[in-house]
């Protein structure tokens, strides 16, 4: 796939204050954003945090539960901005995702409810105080990419 | 007829994309675990985290020629010398994997390259072994001191060499346009069997990007950052500060011949390319083995689901690990 996406420092940082809190634990939420005209282009403009989760150092589960009223919301914005993947923590560990999240995002594009065929997945490395890496990875055909 | 030289670049970046040689990439990763897994479990409480680092990890790699990089933290306490920690990991991974490939120490790191494998593909890892600056800082602020290993001479008369690999990973990690521009710099150092070290190329175009508000199409960023390294790398007092030490000017890394050097293969390449646009391919090649035909071509973009909006609901639970 010949795709690109972009996150701006602030939301990077507003994702890494919130994972950072829940250190040991992995934690995540929802990504928001568009894409450009020509979908070449993925802009990630918000996160949406869950309202309820349960989580331990090796897994992480949210529900989505109490968020279609944002969606709602947002895809009523100009641009639309809209669900387009997630993102989880992987506390003292690799930004490499494991089966379960390659299981996670199958479901997920394959959900009749997500209109899109490419969601995104962001793994973020961190310790009890700082990030320590990031990586994005774009789903496609079962397979999750990494960006280059 | 002229070649479109924007969409020239793009192609060649997209045929030197390491998503390519996935199959190969796994073999890789497979064997840095290993290793990882092996060295930490062998020096136990004597670490932190070995961490992953080189040109992988900044999205900078090129499929032509590339390698994996791990950097190995050690606490300040486990040995008394750098030279002690050099030589302990290096006895280690000889010890380990000696019998299936060729341990050697580099200049400061260890390579291990695996023997070739039934597809013929021989496997490179790089080791770094480092040890933190000050005691139980390690995570706090990331400094580590390498060993210079003497055989290849002293770097600027030094035994070793303060860095902080998280703060150059971090230097260039958001930066999307100098990444393509350092990738098609990297591929005419690998093509045109070029010396000068990636990470110095690195530098010099993240500063052209800061000093001289590069923009524009692929191209002419490229040609811009060109223009940029010929006027300014054999100026008096010019520097790139590695970001990881603000001591270490790696422009110093370069004799004054090497620079005037350099400068007139910048300045050469660009009036050749404008003379004949053409000229790119002889420095920017393609990689043959990833051409696609015209009639075959990728112009994927994200998709969304046929008769469907992009407005979409998540799966109501989903777990990750």
């Amino acid at each position: 796939m010949d795709v690109e996406v972009q996150i701006p420092k602030g939301l990077l940082n507003k994702i890494v204050d919130a994972g950072i809190k829940m250190y040991p634990k992995e934690y995540g939420g929802f990504l928001i954003g568009f894409y450009s005209e020509d979908f070449k282009t993925l802009h990630i403009t918000e996160t949406i945090l869950p309202s309820e989760y349960r989580n331990s150092k090796y897994s992480f589960e949210r529900s989505a539960k109490g968020i279609k009223g944002e969606l709602k919301r947002l895809y009523s914005l100009n641009p639309k901005q809209h669900y387009v993947g997630e993102w989880h923590t992987h506390p003292d560990n690799s930004t490499q995702f494991s089966i379960t999240d390659l299981n996670a995002m199958i479901e997920i594009a394959e959900c009749k409810t997500v209109g899109i065929n490419n969601p995104t997945l962001m793994i973020l490395s961190i310790n009890k105080s700082r990030l320590n890496d990031f990586e994005f990875y774009v789903y496609n055909d079962k397979k999750l990419l990494r960006y280059e | 007829m002229a070649i479109n030289k924007k969409e020239y670049l793009q192609e060649v970046l997209e045929t030197h994309k390491m998503s390519h040689v996935n199959s190969l990439l796994d073999k890789y990763r497979d064997k840095r675990k290993s290793i990882k897994e092996a060295l930490e479990e062998h020096y136990t409480d004597k670490i932190y985290s070995p961490l992953n680092s080189g040109s992988y990890a900044k999205h900078t790699a090129i499929n032509t020629k590339f390698d994996l990089d791990v950097v190995v933290p050690f606490k300040k306490k486990s040995f008394s010398t750098l030279e002690e920690m050099f030589d302990d990991v290096f006895d280690f991974l000889n010890e380990t994997y000696g019998t299936e490939a060729t341990v050697r120490k580099q200049k400061v790191s260890i390579g291990i390259i695996f023997y070739s494998d039934n597809d013929g593909d021989e496997i490179s890892i790089d080791i770094v072994p480092g040890r933190e600056l000050n005691e139980d800082q390690y995570n706090e602020d990331n400094k580590l001191n390498l060993y210079v290993h003497s055989q290849y001479g002293l770097l600027a008369g030094k035994t070793h060499l303060l860095t902080n690999i998280k703060a150059q990973i971090e230097h260039i990690k958001s930066r999307d346009n100098e990444r393509k521009i350092i990738r098609l710099l990297k591929i005419w150092k690998s093509s045109n069997n070029e010396d000068y070290k990636s990470f110095l190329m690195e530098l010099i175009t993240i500063k052209a990007f800061d000093k001289d508000s590069i923009s524009g199409d692929l191209c002419e960023m490229l040609e811009s950052t060109m223009e940029y390294i010929r006027d300014n790398i054999t100026k008096d007092g010019f520097t790139l500060s590695d970001p990881g030490n603000s001591g270490n000017n790696v422009a110093d890394t370069l004799e004054s011949w090497q620079k005037e050097n350099l400068s007139s293969k910048m300045k050469n390449m660009l009036d050749r390319i404008e003379d004949n646009s053409d000229n790119l391919k002889i420095y920017f090649p393609i990689n043959p083995d990833f051409k696609e035909n015209e009639d075959t071509k990728s112009s994927e973009g994200y998709g969304v689901k046929t008769g469907a909006s992009t407005f979409s609901i998540p799966t109501q639970n989903q777990r990750f690990g």
